[in-house]
């Protein structure tokens, strides 16, 4: 799972991350912002202190060089997913893009100094990206349509004409919004299999005994204990 | 296997000396080959998202085309570009490059780039002013013809033109969008289409 299965979902999170479709329904191929890479490292850096990802089974001497590297660019390929699944969440451009950014900022500022665990953790993530996507994918998009009654076009031209232009907001195709929704699940569902399976139980797996081996040994303990028991009995 | 849980077992009579450790051996290579195969499953991917992101297809049509061109088999429709000619030859430039952009969706054909950049310049030519917009395009799909010609130099025999290399078509067009004294000359007037 940590070798295939994990990194193809964090890789498809990120593919699926900027893409937009646009209402030509033209692929439209958003790469990540630069504030997108400082989120992610925020988040991983809280990933971390919430024991979702435990470095030091990840990434340690006494495993194989083969495994490290696997868990490497497991890692890589967390932190590219985590930057994509902001840069799915966040406005293209404007001074929404601006808020948002500001808004996930401040909140992985706080929560580092928070207390955390692995399912709070998780909540808490569950919260933040549900809410930018509501906002973004449901809110703005609705507002700023090309679709919808007059009441939605008055409100969206009165918002655009009172912020000076600065809330704009690129529309795109409902299919982007289910795309979004499709990439923050996917992505959300990965960081749980990572919490519930973390790295490392294998490699542990691997090394205690498995149940034939366990018969084995008891086997000759029992041998073991019955050659000593001949071995008093004779002269 | 570790020394510890060799000399575990060994201690407790489940190995005898120099029997090999079959199970184990097994599972540490399977593990090696799920490890090197995933990486190298999930290396692939990522060079494809970044292959993706790169060419920005805007539909799967021209990714398929994309694919195609990086692959290298890459051909261009020949009854499109045939019917983008004739619409070339008849002075409707708009058509014809419809024509031979649904010909080459990739632009991966450097013919096909030169001719829609020899139409781009003859629609923005006047006897007065150049189109500067057109120009510009014709500018931009000269170019990418360059670069898809870019190891051999390309020679387009077509008695219909009067520029036969993408060189010439560039400076043609370079020219036509630098502004200098001589535009104001009235004699330009008398200057001909190639």
């Amino acid at each position: 799972m940590h070798f295939i299965l994990l990194p193809m979902i964090f890789l498809t999170v990120a593919l699926l991350g900027g893409v937009r479709i646009g209402l030509d329904h033209a692929l439209i191929f958003v790469a990540p912002p630069l504030i997108t890479l400082v989120l992610a490292i925020l988040l991983l850096s809280l990933l971390v202190r919430g024991r979702l990802v435990e470095l030091h089974r990840w990434l340690a001497t006494d495993q194989a060089p083969l495994t490290n590297v696997s868990h490497g660019w497991l890692l890589l390929t967390l932190f590219f997913a985590s930057a994509q699944a902001f840069n799915s969440a966040l406005p293209e451009r404007g001074l929404l893009h601006w808020l948002f950014s500001f808004f996930f900022l401040w909140t992985l500022w706080n929560n580092q100094f928070s207390v955390f665990d692995a399912r709070r953790l998780l909540r808490s993530l569950i919260v933040l990206f549900g809410t930018a996507f509501v906002v973004k994918h449901i809110l703005l998009a609705n507002l700023y349509g090309p679709e919808g009654g007059w009441l939605t076009k008055v409100a969206g031209t009165l918002l655009r004409g009172a912020s000076l232009g600065t809330l704009d907001a690129t529309p795109f195709a409902p299919a982007s919004g289910y795309l979004a929704f499709f990439t923050l699940a996917l992505y959300l569902a990965g960081l749980f299999l990572l919490a519930f399976h973390p790295p490392g139980e294998a490699e542990a797996r691997l090394a205690a005994p498995t149940d034939r081996e366990f018969l084995i040994d008891v086997d000759a303990i029992r041998q073991d204990k019955a050659e000593s028991r001949v071995e008093r009995l004779l002269p | 296997m570790s020394a510890q849980r060799e000399l575990r077992l060994r201690t407790c009579g489940a190995l005898r000396a120099g029997a090999p450790a079959l199970p184990d051996q097994q599972r540490t290579m399977k593990t090696k080959v799920i490890q090197v195969s995933g990486l190298l499953l999930t290396l692939v991917y990522a060079a494809l998202i970044l292959w993706l992101y790169a060419t920005e297809p805007r539909s799967f049509k021209e990714a398929a085309s994309g694919a195609e061109l990086a692959a290298g088999t890459y051909q261009i429709n020949q009854e499109k570009f045939a019917a983008g000619q004739r619409l070339f030859l008849a002075e409707q430039f708009r058509a014809a490059r419809a024509e031979w952009q649904q010909a080459d969706p990739a632009q991966g054909d450097a013919r096909t780039q030169f001719y829609i950049a020899y139409s781009f310049y003859r629609e923005g030519w006047g006897r007065v002013y150049y189109d500067q917009d057109l120009f510009k395009q014709g500018l931009e799909a000269a170019k990418r013809a360059a670069n898809l010609s870019a190891t051999s130099q390309l020679t387009v025999a077509d008695p219909n033109l009067q520029m036969h290399t993408v060189a010439e078509l560039q400076a043609e067009l370079e020219q036509g969008l630098e502004r200098t004294l001589s535009d104001a000359n009235p004699l330009k007037v008398f200057r001909t289409r190639k």
